[in-house]
C-alpha cells in the first residue's frame, strides 16, 4: 500500500513513517505542506494520507478540502495528527473531509492503534 | 498573568515529554518577568493570537537538545547533528498548540504560527516593552530546559 505523509517537521514525518514501517508499510511518500502533498498526488492514488494541520503555504485544511475535490480521491482514507484538538478544531477537521484524529502529543502506541484502525475501516 | 495560563503551560509540557520524547520532567520555581536568562544555546518559538497574545519560547543546552532529539527520532544522543533544528521546533509547536488547545477549554480562541529555531551561542529574547513574561524552569536528567510564556495582549 502506497501512504502520503504530510507534514512540515521533518522530525514529525520520520515519527508517522517508523510507525509505518513497524506496520509492515514501507512504500511512504513525503511533503513539506499541502501544496507539495498535491504534487505529490498528480503522480498517482495512495491508499491512506496521514497530513498535519499547522504547516506553512497550505495548512492540512486547505489540503484536505482540494483533495476530496479532486478526481478519485473523494474516499481516501484522511488521518489528521495534530495538537489543534479544540472542539471546533475538530468540527472543522471533520467537515473538511478528515476521517480520523490523533492529537499531539501522542505515545507510540496510540498512533500505531489509530494507523491500523483506518487500515481495517478499509 | 493568570493562574490558569501558567498550570496548563506546566501540563502541556509535561505530556510532550513524557509521551514524545520518553522523559518525566521536574519543575522549579517559575521565575516571573524575566528574573532569570536562562543558559541556552537552542531556542524554539511559536507566537499566538486571539483573545490573548504572545510567544511561547523554549530553550536548551545543545547537549539538551541533543538526548531531546535523539529520543523522539529513537538515535544516539551521539548520532544526532542535523535533526536539531526541526526537532527543537517541533516540540516547541506541541507545546504551544496543546497550551492553546488547553486554554480552549478556558474560553480562550488562538491561532498559532509555525515555529522558528535559532541555534547560537548563549542568547535570550531581549524584553517586551509591553509584555508580561513568566519562565518555567524544568530539570531533565542532567540537563536544565525552560520554557517561557511572553503575554503581549491579555484576556
Ligand atoms: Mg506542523
Amino acid at each position: 500500500m502506497r501512504f502520503l505523509v504530510v507534514d512540515d517537521s521533518s522530525t514529525m514525518r520520520r515519527i508517522v513513517i517508523n510507525t509505518l514501517n513497524k506496520l509492515g508499510q514501507h512504500e511512504c511518500l513525503e511533503a513539506g505542506n499541502g501544496r507539495e502533498g498535491l504534487e505529490k498526488l498528480q503522480q498517482g492514488p495512495v491508499d491512506m494520507i496521514i497530513t498535519d494541520w499547522n504547516m506553512p503555504e497550505m495548512t492540512g485544511i486547505e489540503f484536505i478540502r482540494a483533495v476530496r475535490g479532486m478526481d478519485g480521491f473523494a474516499s481516501v482514507p484522511v488521518l489528521m495528527v495534530t495538537t489543534n484538538a479544540a472542539k471546533d478544531d475538530i468540527v472543522e477537521a471533520l467537515r473538511a473531509g478528515v476521517n480520523n484524529y490523533v492529537v499531539k502529543p501522542f505515545t507510540p502506541d496510540t498512533i500505531k492503534e489509530k494507523i491500523d484502525a483506518v487500515l481495517t475501516a478499509k | 498573568m493568570s493562574e490558569a495560563l501558567v498550570t496548563k503551560l506546566v501540563e502541556a509540557t509535561h505530556e510532550v515529554f513524557e509521551t514524545m520524547v520518553f522523559q518525566t520532567l521536574d519543575q522549579g520555581e517559575p521565575l516571573p518577568d524575566a528574573q532569570g536568562a536562562p543558559k541556552s544555546n537552542v531556542v524554539g518559538t511559536v507566537g499566538f493570537a486571539g483573545s490573548a497574545s504572545g510567544l511561547v519560547a523554549f530553550y536548551s543546552t545543545l547537549d539538551a537538545a541533543k538526548a531531546i532529539t535523539g529520543a523522539m527520532l529513537g538515535m544516539e544522543p551521539g548520532e544526532v547533528n542535523g535533526e536539531i533544528p526541526d526537532a527543537i521546533g517541533e516540540i516547541t509547536n506541541m507545546i504551544a498548540g496543546s497550551f492553546r488547545t488547553k486554554m480552549a477549554t478556558e474560553g480562550d480562541a488562538w491561532a498559532i504560527s509555525v515555529p522558528t529555531v535559532t541555534m547560537g551561542s548563549d542568547f535570550y529574547i531581549k524584553p517586551f516593552s509591553n509584555g508580561r513574561r513568566i519562565l518555567l524552569p524544568f530539570r531533565m536528567n542532567d540537563n536544565d530546559v525552560y520554557v517561557e510564556l511572553i503575554l503581549t495582549k491579555q484576556r
